[in-house]
């Protein structure tokens, strides 16, 4: 589920690794440095407190409890003294702020008998309010009504007076919490910008590369080598890749002319042995003989045609198919076979003419060998064009049909030296449905009675 | 002209075929020299210039192109190649440099024969061959390289087309807008293929106009004449191109 969304490129993969890194680093370095102000801004909340405890005493506030309400008290609001503890009814202690505070004073020599530390909003503590009611700017830059204060009240061993001191609680150490947001906010813009722009030196030549090898069919197509460019391990490859797509269009290259020669080799005697049997006074004895040169003739076209169909010579064309396959058809006619032009369309697309035809021809052949009769016909199907090709021979087993398009194979009903051919037809024509990028099918008509009445060959060509 | 008095000249480094063809071409009547190459050719025609030449395209030292371009270019002679490849590239290649007409080996001995005589006739009639082969037509849109026998439609689509479906054509565009009775057209036409035309033109005209016109069932380009002919009702302009 989740794979579905992570990057698959390298620059992606890169990119998101090294995010999830950052993220995992700045994170705890978040939470320690969080902790650390925290426990700072403890320590400064119970020196503060202490401070005031220990202080204190020697400054008089002549503050009481029974007098504090009509007095003027203009002095600074620091202290109380009173006879109760501090703690008000439903408020708890802090134990763990009790316990630092109690260690403070007792490292400064302080005797201590009891020692309460609660915390409050600063709305309910009387003593602030009073204080703030009175007045004074000092008073309420230091005291939010809002917010909450922590009080300590201290009696010292063998007295019966309780120390209160009031220090407003810390607020949450936000303000570091933005730093390091920012600190990794501008780390990521840093650290992923660089490494997209030094990536981008090493995925961009790839894609161009992929791109040359997806492309590349041998064909020496005038394009020039590629160019080698980003790091030096990219460089590298795109030279491993320049050399061999040389020596692979070498190799081609050394098949074509080769090919060229076993044919020009081979139809220069079969030539001289045509006109030879021009001398064979039998008439019968004569056709048969060039019939036989015919069907060697026609082999050999299919091999050397398979060869090249991977590499073809010639340019796609815009080409009407339906004419192309009429003029097939008319030369089937002319020579009196049983083919009919069923159903077409005009359609026109980029193909090599030369070879389609011979796909074609390939097909009609075939069918009128085994079927006796071709039925060919072209209609437009949703994005494709759809030649077929009806006979209504015996059909193919369906356990073979799939073979009948590999070299060499034909139909066992049929395999006999009078039918000829040396089973490259069908291969060829696959071969060259696949050169057009389009597809050949084989499938067995079957009548109303279930049984086989015939072969239907299409060739699917993309619109 | 009588094949008695046909002078041809058969080059082909392969003396297997080039002999049992040269005595083929005698017992049909035809006066053969032979040559093994391009070199011994070019000294046959010192002595003697015929009337045709046979031409293999691959042969040892200078090819059978390059001879070909010399001799179109300096003496208009017809040449017929022998070739062992039958793609369309060879084809055009052999045609554009001036070659007449091709067959591809092996071929029928008596096909030959007849191509020959269509090269002849051809050559005859025109004064010397290849006079205006090069030149294009342009009708309705539509355009035909005659080299390349290349039909193309107002969209500059391809238009696959037979060899005598181009022969008619070209009788027509090389008349437009004239009446052409069957049997004019026939002779015209009579090729290569003659055996094709043993059929009826109007099978030929037919199958010309699925491929030409908008609705075949109810021709404008190609206008049945009553009286027995066709017309082609459109201009027809012909030019020879700069850059193809």
């Amino acid at each position: 589920m989740i794979r579905r969304f992570l990057p698959r490129s390298l620059l992606g993969q890169m990119l998101l690794s090294v995010a999830l890194a950052l993220l995992v680093a700045q994170s705890i370095s978040l939470v320690l440095r969080y902790q650390a102000e925290e426990r700072r801004i403890e320590n400064g909340l119970v020196n503060e407190l202490a401070f005031q405890l220990v202080a204190d005493p020697r400054i008089e506030f002549a503050t009481r409890d029974d007098q504090r309400a009509d007095r003027q008290e203009r002095r600074r609001l620091r202290i109380e003294r009173a006879l109760e503890s501090p703690q008000l009814q439903g408020e708890s202690r802090n134990r763990e702020r009790e316990r630092a505070l109690h260690q403070v004073l007792e490292s400064q020599g302080v005797a201590v008998s009891e020692l309460v530390v609660i915390s409050r909003e600063v709305s309910r503590d009387r003593y602030i309010m009073d204080g703030l009611r009175r007045g004074g700017r000092f008073l309420r830059n230091r005291w939010d009504p809002g917010g909450e204060l922590v009080v300590a009240g201290m009696k010292r061993a063998g007295e019966d007076q309780w120390l209160i001191a009031r220090a407003p609680r810390p607020e949450r150490p936000r303000s570091t919490m933005v730093g390091i947001i920012m600190q990794t906010l501008i780390l990521y813009l840093v650290m992923v910008g660089g490494l997209y722009l030094l990536l981008r030196r090493i995925t961009r030549p790839l894609a161009a590369l992929t791109r040359r090898v997806e492309r590349f069919g041998g064909v020496a197509d005038g394009a020039p080598p590629m160019e080698p460019s980003g790091p030096e391990d990219t460089r590298r490859l795109i030279t491993a890749h320049n050399a061999m797509e040389a020596r692979i269009a070498g190799l081609l290259d050394e098949k074509d002319v080769m090919l060229g020669a076993i044919g020009h080799d081979l139809k220069t005697p079969l030539a001289a042995l045509r006109v030879r049997i021009e001398s064979v006074d039998d008439e019968a004895e004569r056709a048969k003989m060039a019939a036989t040169i015919e069907d060697i003739t026609h082999s050999l076209d299919d091999i050397l045609s398979l060869a090249r169909v991977g590499r073809p010579s010639d340019p796609l064309e815009r080409t009407e198919l339906s004419a192309l396959i009429a003029s097939v058809v008319d030369e089937y006619e002319d020579m009196g076979e049983d083919v009919a032009l069923g159903e077409t369309e005009r359609v026109a697309l980029p193909v090599r003419a030369t070879w389609l035809r011979r796909a074609i021809r390939n097909l009609v052949g075939n069918a009128l060998r085994y079927g006796s009769e071709a039925r060919i016909s072209l209609t437009r199907e949703n994005d494709q064009a759809v030649i077929r090709i009806a006979d209504a021979g015996p059909g193919i087993p369906e356990d073979q049909i799939a073979h009948m398009t590999e070299p060499f194979t034909r139909g066992e009903t049929s395999r006999s030296r009078e039918t000829g051919g040396a089973g490259l037809g069908l291969t060829l024509a696959r071969a060259i449905a696949e050169q057009h990028g389009g597809t050949l099918v084989l499938s067995n008509v079957n009548g109303e009675d279930g049984a086989i009445v015939g072969l239907l060959a299409e060739i699917r060509l993309p619109l | 002209m009588s094949d008695s008095s046909v002078r041809v000249l058969l080059v082909d480094d392969e003396a297997s075929l080039r002999e049992p063809l040269a005595d083929y071409l005698s017992r049909q009547g035809f006066a053969v020299r032979q040559a093994s190459d391009a070199a011994k050719a070019r000294s046959a025609l010192l002595e003697e210039v015929p009337d045709l030449i046979l031409l293999d395209i691959m042969m040892p030292g200078e090819d059978g192109i390059s001879l070909c371009r010399h001799l179109v270019e300096s003496r208009k002679l017809p040449v017929i190649f022998l070739t062992a490849k039958g793609e369309a590239m060879d084809r055009i290649v052999g045609l554009e440099i001036g070659a007449d007409d091709y067959v591809v080996k092996p071929f029928e001995p008596r096909e030959l024969v007849a191509r020959i005589r269509s090269v002849l006739r051809r050559a005859g009639k025109n004064g010397a061959a290849q006079t205006d082969t090069e030149a294009h037509y342009e009708f309705e849109g539509w355009h035909l390289d005659p080299l390349k026998r290349r039909l193309t439609d107002p969209e500059g689509t391809v238009v696959p087309i037979s060899s005598a479906e181009f022969r008619l054509l070209v009788a027509l565009l090389d008349h437009p807008q004239q009446v052409m009775d069957r049997d004019r057209l026939l002779d015209m036409v009579q090729g290569r293929e003659a055996h094709l035309f043993d059929r009826a033109v109007d099978n030929q005209i037919s199958r010309l106009r699925r491929k030409v016109e908008v609705d075949s069932r109810d021709p404008k380009l190609i206008q049945t004449v009553w009286g027995g002919g066709y017309m082609l009702a459109a201009e027809v302009k012909r030019f020879v191109p700069v850059t193809d």
